[in-house]
């Protein structure tokens, strides 16, 4: 089990309030393999720094969870496949 | 005979030192912000004043950061 910090950016045609349920239908992943999602911070809409996808804007969130490095590797492939998911970066926090 | 000129450097603040950060994170803009120039381009070691270890842990945010458009990789100022 490894500690991760996973940020994901949304499409920002995702409406506000849908987030954070469908966020956790994402993340189910985690427990139903054995992990724990430990803390969830939605920061909402913010501008981009350049366009992703056609998109200027984009719903940003932030999660902490535990899980084995084969969990954290399923669910960057699953949120890949998401199409209201723009882009994804994990990465562990106990590392350095 | 002219005495050759002896520039001493003068040593720059550590702007993390001040700042009271140990490990930086690529969320923080604001601070991440003050190391890139207005071109977007991440300040050499000799500009910023911090020690080698720093560095590279602040060109690894930086560029963390970009990938997730907090920071631009260029912009497009002039």
């Amino acid at each position: 089990m490894r500690q991760y910090e996973m940020m994901v950016i949304l499409d920002p045609e995702v409406e506000e309030r849908t987030v954070a349920p469908s966020l956790e239908k994402y993340l189910s992943v985690i427990s139903a393999e054995g992990g724990s999602v430990d803390k969830v911070d939605i920061w909402g809409r913010r501008r981009m720094a350049y366009d992703i996808a056609k998109k200027s804007e984009g719903i940003y969130a932030v999660v902490d969870f535990t899980a084995t490095s084969d969990t954290a590797k399923e669910l960057d492939r699953q949120l890949g496949l998401n199409e209201a998911v723009l882009r994804t970066k994990i990465l562990r926090t106990d590392a350095r | 005979m002219a005495k050759p000129v002896v520039r001493k450097p003068k040593k720059k603040s550590n702007p993390l030192k001040t700042a009271k950060i140990e490990t930086v994170d690529y969320k923080d803009t604001a601070l991440l912000r003050k190391f890139i120039s207005d071109r977007g381009k991440i300040r050499a070691r000799r500009v910023t004043g911090v020690s080698v270890q720093e560095q590279r842990q602040i060109a690894r945010a930086v560029k963390n950061a970009r990938e997730m458009a907090l920071l631009p990789y260029s912009s497009s100022a002039r």
